[in-house]
């Protein structure tokens, strides 16, 4: 623990977990995360989707108010040709059509006006971005710069841009998030140290993945450490040194090199996969919405991506629909990313609620209402624009496509034909395209499950949407706080389902895989491996937690284990059992010994 | 309505400062402007800086003005002025 107080004080010792072997030495950069867990993505119950967007509300007349003054300043320091590009920033946040996009995003995916400032901006810069024109291309650092201030007022904090550090740093903070983890530059991050975290900690786990030095459970190093102090990061001991003497910093320098040896040794070993202590391999692939997150598939160790949410190109923008070229651009750039592991693009999940097409009123019950299948099929021109965008993108790498809310094997049957006749047309037309394109049915409806023989005998593979199928089995929409509880992914209902659907995959000879939360939870993806699931797709951050787990149990053992808890009578027996004995399995990884 | 084609001509295109103008520009008047890129079809609402930025309209690009509304004639007149004038100025030091 610390031997001292003040911050000037030198060679402040204080110990914690080794939780990433390796040593580096360089500059603090304190990074507050108390506000940063507003950038998480949070869903909010009716109610609270007014208190957001009254929230939103306020984020933008105080962000007027700012670039107010900013412009009022510049101008009397520089003249008013220089504060005019405040201007473009001003009349951004002006914009109604933004103010709308926001607050549509907040209102239809019922989540924190956080998550939809950045969704909504991310996408608008990923647009400008793709422009031909470099100076132009140049100019989403204008939206970003708009995007930031009101994600800074929002959260009630500074915001650091943790992708472009302009110098080498050691991060010290609280703890760190996925989310925030996502953007670091590594190039530049030599090492991380953190009050909080165990051995499984988020921090240690992602230092582990990348081989950067890290020290977790350092209680107060926060408390001690400023900006710009020179620190060591023991990752091998478990140490940290702050403000070292110059022999102290001497020593450990030769430290660092014989250190740096030994791990470039140990690196040139193959890659870690997920594979059980008695040798059943699964495969992780992760679920990407934002275009951002392409990039981050490397750096969790993604095989692929096992679920692209396409409607995220549509939101926000209605009523303009993408171009059959953007959304190829985007398309193409998954399956770059992705290689031969493949990415599975979810043709557009939407309501026509969302689309405000002509013609489709606002529904009583959207979720049970025209949408996904069913209005892709309905409004057939766009699906049509999304399949030739696919289809051409598909030359580049190995693209899959999954169709959701199927309840009926005529919508399959139907959704094939469309398929086939968009290759054909693009063939006659001899538009650059690869043909092979394997077909995937979502298995998210209660009649879907219950027939999925059925549809197995005609799809090229099943893919279990958890939060969905758990939403309509159980009929429990988990937003609603009056039946948030009964939402149970360990329903022997679901249990049931899922072993039935391994079987009829199996029988069939296709592939089955699932995405959704359950795959991200420790617990939960180990028990999805004992039911005979071999493909999970999560969010990409959660790759590493998820494939240490699985490395630390046997397959045959949790295997027993589902067994007897798909004989138990209820969710909680269920999880009482999981809970209790999947760490007793694996106290390596659930107890940290 | 009233419909007019033009070139966008100055040299960095309908950049962030440019978009600015001609959005302040189409503000001053009650008609709804549209534009449109006549290259690629691509619509924006002439008076949502982002809408028009969307636009990535870079020098060359043939712009259609549409203008409805009490003073449509003036507003497109105006618009029509201010991207021939290259937005007032043609920008020596291409920072903004």
């Amino acid at each position: 623990m610390g031997s001292s107080n003040t911050s000037r004080s030198r060679d402040v010792r204080m110990r914690g977990l080794a939780a990433s072997p390796g040593v580096a030495i360089g500059q603090v950069l304190r990074l507050d995360e108390r506000g940063r867990h507003q950038f998480y993505y949070v869903g909010v119950s009716p109610n609270q989707v007014r208190t957001e967007v009254r929230r939103l509300q306020a984020g933008f007349a105080e962000a007027r108010a700012q670039m107010n003054d900013i412009r009022v300043r510049l101008t009397r320091e520089l003249g008013r040709e220089h504060a005019y590009i405040l201007d473009a920033h001003m009349l951004m946040l002006e914009d109604e059509r933004l103010h709308n996009e926001v607050e549509q995003e907040i209102r239809v995916r019922r989540i924190n006006a956080e998550w939809a400032v950045r969704a909504v901006t991310d996408r608008l810069v990923s647009i400008y971005k793709q422009v031909k024109d470099p100076y132009l291309r140049e100019r989403a650092s204008d939206i970003e710069d708009v995007a930031t201030r009101l994600l800074t007022i929002l959260s009630g904090q500074t915001k650091f841009d943790l992708s472009k550090l302009d110098r080498d740093v050691v991060l010290v903070t609280e703890d760190i998030w996925p989310s925030t983890v996502a953007e670091l530059d590594f190039n530049r991050v030599l090492g991380f140290a953190t009050d909080a975290g165990g051995m499984t900690s988020h921090t240690a786990i992602i230092a582990r993945a990348v081989g950067i030095p890290a020290v977790v459970g350092l209680h107060e190093v926060t408390k001690h450490a400023r900006s710009g102090n020179e620190i060591i990061i023991d990752g091998t001991a478990g140490e940290v040194i702050l403000r070292p003497t110059r022999a102290v910093l001497r020593l450990y320098k030769e430290k660092r090199e014989r250190e740096a040896r030994s791990l470039a040794n140990r690196s040139t070993q193959a890659p870690v996969v997920a594979e059980t202590l008695d040798g059943v391999r699964v495969t992780l692939r992760a679920n990407v919405e934002l275009p951002t997150e392409i990039e981050s598939l490397a750096l969790f160790g993604a095989e692929g991506i096992g679920l692209y949410r396409s409607e995220f190109i549509f939101l926000n923008r209605l009523p303009v629909l993408p171009s059959e070229d953007e959304q190829y651009r985007l398309y193409r750039r998954l399956a770059e990313a992705t290689g031969a592991a493949g990415a599975s693009i979810r043709v557009f999940d939407l309501g026509g609620d969302k689309l405000t097409l002509e013609g489709f009123e606002q529904e009583q019950n959207p979720a049970l209402g025209l949408r996904a299948i069913r209005l892709s099929l309905k409004v057939e021109h766009i699906f049509r624009t999304q399949l030739r965008a696919i289809l051409r993108a598909n030359i580049e790498g190995n693209l899959r496509v999954v169709l959701p809310l199927i309840s009926t094997i005529n919508e399959l049957r139907q959704a094939r034909r469309i398929i086939d006749e968009v290759k054909s047309e693009m063939a006659e037309a001899h538009v650059d395209h690869n043909a092979k394109l394997s077909v995937g049915v979502m298995i998210e409806v209660p009649a879907a499950a219950m027939m999925a023989d059925v549809l197995a005998r005609e799809a090229d593979f099943l893919s279990v949407g958890t939060n969905d199928l758990i939403q309509y089995m159980l009929a429990v929409d988990r937003t609603n706080e009056n039946v948030a509880h009964l939402y149970q992914p360990l329903h022997p209902a679901i249990l049931r389902t899922m072993a039935h659907l391994v079987r009829v995959a199996e029988n069939a000879g296709i592939p089955l895989e699932v995405c959704g939360e359950m795959a991200a939870d420790p617990i939960q993806a180990v028990a999805l491996v004992g039911l005979g699931i071999k493909t999970l797709s999560l969010v990409p951050a959660s790759i590493p937690l998820v494939k240490t787990a699985i490395r630390a149990v046997e397959e045959a053992r949790v295997r027993q284990l589902m067994s007897e808890a798909m004989k138990l009578t209820s969710s909680n027996e269920v999880e009482d059992l999981l809970k209790r004995e999947i760490p007793r399995q694996a106290p390596r990884f659930f107890l940290g010994v | 309505m009233l419909e007019r084609r033009v070139t966008i001509s100055n040299r960095l295109g309908l950049h962030a400062r440019a978009a600015a103008r001609l959005v302040r520009r189409a503000a001053q008047f009650t008609s709804s402007i549209s534009l449109e890129r006549e290259d690629t079809g691509q619509q924006a609402d002439g008076k949502s800086i982002l809408s028009v930025l969307l636009l990535a309209a870079s020098r060359g690009t043939p712009i259609i003005i549409r203008a409805e509304g009490a003073d449509e004639e003036r507003a497109a007149g105006s618009l029509v002025e201010l991207v021939e004038q290259k937005f007032g100025e043609e920008f020596s030091d291409g920072l903004f």
